[in-house]
This record gives C-alpha cells, structure tokens and sequence, in this order.
C-alpha cells in the first residue's frame, strides 16, 4: 500500500499542487473582472450619451460623464483587459536620441503559460469592434441633425476607441504587414472551427493529459 | 496611445500596468510645468491624461451659468475643448512641417500640460470675481493672467524650443504665443 503510495507520488502531488489552476484552466472566462470592466465603461458611455437627454438636462455634466468613461475605458482596455484576455499590448517608446517608435507585442504561447480562453478573446475582439462603429453611427447621425456641440465628444469617442482596436490589429497582426494574408489565414482558421469543432482542442486541456 | 511606455522586460509575464504609476507620472509632470527647469521628463513620458484634466477643468470653470436650460453653457464648453485640441494639434502640425524633430503626441503633451498655469490664473480670476466689479478688480486679474500667460510660454519654449532647427525658432513659436493668448483672452473676458 505504502508503495503504491510513494509509486503514485508524483502524480499525487501534481493533482493536489495544480487542483487550482486545474480549474482555472477549465473554466470558460479565467478573468471575469478584466472581461466585466472590459464591456462595462465602453457600454455605460455609449448608453449615457443615447440616454442623457432623459436622465439631465445638463449637457455639461453628460459631457463630462462620457468623457470620463471613454477614459476610464481606454486606460483599463490598453493596460489590463488586453494583457489579461488575450495577451497583447502596445505602446510608444522614446529612445535616447528622441526617436519615438511604438512597439506592438503578443505573448508567446509557450507550453507551460496559460493561454486565453475562446470565450474571452471572442468578448475582447466583439466589444473592440462593435462599440467604434456605434460610436461613428453616432458621428453621422449628429452630423445630419446638426446637433453640432456633440460632435467634439463623439470625435472624442471615436479617437480613444479606434486607438485601441487600431493599436490591438497591429499587435494580432505581429509581424505580418500584410493584410490580405492575416485576413485570409483568419477566415480560413474560422472555416476550419466550424466544420470541425471538435479537432480544435483547449491546449491547457490537452497539456494536463499528457503529464 | 494616451502614454508612453518602458516595458518592463519579457513578453510573456504581461502583467497589467499600475494604476499608481500612472498617476504618479501625471503629478510629477505638473511639478515639471509649474518649476520649468531644463529636463526631459515631459517628452520622454509623454501622456495626453494631464491635457484632458486641465482641459475639462478649464472648460467647467469657463462656463457662464444660466438658469435657462436652453443656453445651459453647452457652446462655451464645447468651444474650450475645440480651441485647445484644434489649436495644440495646429501648432504641432506647424512645427512638424518646420522641420521640427519632435514627435505628435510629444508636442501635444507639452502644449497641454503648460496651459497648467493657465488654469490657475482661471481659478484666481473665478475667486477674485466674487468680490465687488470695478477697475481694481479687472486691474488685479489682467495681472494674474499677464503672469501666467507669461509663465506657459516660457514653460513651453524650455520644452519645444530644442526640436526646433535653429533659424525657425521664431516661426514655431510664435503660434504658442497666439494659442495660450487667446486663452488668455477667454480667461480675462469670462463674466459669470
């Protein structure tokens, strides 16, 4: 019995040590906070600038309110929900001499790090995507209701959000400059996940049975 | 977009950025701007975080209160917001096309952050405005204003003036004149 026991240690110890990233590994959002604040300011800006003619009168003050969720937005989007969904970030750099250069990074998926989940890549990319079209939907219809004082705030909305989704392309993108290749290989990829579901496999998963 | 980074190494580790540090950069900035002294700090760290506080701040304290909501300080706001970005992008545009050698988002930086002592001068005037209307007290704000407007160029010329190839120092600073001048101008003719 006993050495049985010390036969299986290894594989003992491995389960009680990993019975938390186990799970980690297993569940469908590994970060649900980053993945809530992620929506949350993009989509609270977007319904009190539709919704602030109801709630004030004050244009000032949703001004202001807006202005600071598309920043609270930007900020938490660039340094945290990115590097924590999907392992990208992006950022400007200043050398001795005074040369900017911005610099587009994506994690290495080695064997032993723990890579993003579908589910959470899938909200990162759709909620990147969608809430800069909303908010040049907006720019038009301001545009053609003249209601002009908006427009600074939606301009504002469209810069800070295309930032990201512009900044978040050229980091997916890496080295590929080439946008009909990386458009290409990602449809194909799309194609190949629906057809066969069941080929494309969590690698955490996978890692775990091979130990 | 909105700052500059160092990254901290490896890929892989991806941690997220803290908050602090951020915060921490933005103040040091304003020290910088308030005790312009020959260092490199604004443009090296550059962030656009300052420029969209002082902004705000001076377009919420530009605004002329109404009881009516129709005219409820909208348009003077959204004016403050166009004149700073519009002018600071123009000015940036003009010394990049001087043949400057200093990045976009580095020119606006400087040119937001030294409107700081400009703001200040808006709060002074906001105070000294409660006290009673007349010659002494326009005497008093045209002076805080001269001051202050006096203090953001010099600020600004210490930080861009370097960028600037030599025999066209003039020619990219004289819009910085104008731009901080005519938020002068605003700050002096505000009336509540």
């Amino acid at each position: 019995m006993k050495q049985a026991l010390v036969d299986d240690t290894e594989d003992v110890s491995l389960d009680f040590g990993n019975e938390e990233e186990l799970a980690f590994r297993k569940a469908k959002i590994r970060h649900p906070l980053a993945t809530f604040f992620h929506l949350f300011f993009r989509v609270s800006a977007i319904v009190t600038y539709m919704c602030c003619d109801w709630f004030s009168r004050s244009f000032v003050g949703c001004f202001v309110t807006v202005l600071l969720l598309l920043s609270l937005d930007f900020w938490s989007v660039k340094n945290v929900t990115g590097r924590l969904m999907v392992g990208l970030r992006w950022w400007n750099q200043i050398d001795e001499d005074g040369k900017s250069h911005w610099v587009f990074e994506a994690r290495k998926v080695s064997p032993n790090a723990i890579v993003a989940t579908e589910a959470e890549a899938r909200i990162f990319w759709l909620g990147l995507i969608i809430c800069p079209v909303i908010w040049i939907v907006f720019f038009f219809s301001t545009l053609f209701s003249l209601k002009l004082k908006w427009l600074a705030l939606v301009i504002a909305g469209i810069s800070l959000q295309a930032a990201n989704l512009y900044g978040y392309i050229l980091c997916k993108m890496g080295g590929e400059s080439d946008l009909s290749k990386v458009t290409a290989s990602f449809l194909s990829q799309t194609v190949f996940q629906t057809v066969c579901p069941g080929d494309f496999q969590k690698p955490g998963l996978e890692e775990i049975h091979q130990h | 977009m909105a700052e500059a980074e160092e990254s901290p190494g490896d890929p892989g580790t991806a941690s997220p950025r803290p908050l602090m540090r951020d915060l921490k950069a933005v103040g040091k900035k304003f020290m910088h701007v308030l005790y312009p002294r020959r260092s490199n700090t604004l443009l090296r760290d550059w962030d656009l975080w300052g420029p969209l506080i002082l902004c705000v701040t001076l377009a919420l304290m530009l605004q002329r209160g109404s009881a009516d909501s129709e005219k409820d300080g909208g348009p003077q706001f959204a004016e403050v917001f166009v004149v700073v970005w519009f002018g600071a992008v123009t000015i940036t545009v003009n010394s990049k096309l001087l043949g400057g050698n200093i990045s976009f988002f580095q020119s606006l930086c400087v040119l937001g952050y030294c409107i700081l002592p400009l703001t200040v001068a808006m709060l002074i005037c906001r105070l000294v405005l409660l006290a009673e209307p007349g010659p002494i007290n326009f005497m008093v704000r045209l002076f805080v204003v001269t001051v202050m407007f006096a203090w953001s160029v010099v600020a600004s010329t210490a930080f861009l003036a370097d960028s600037q190839p030599p025999n066209r120092k003039a020619l990219a600073i004289y819009p910085v004149f104008l731009f901080y001048f005519v938020i002068s101008w605003m700050i002096l003719t505000f009336t509540p």
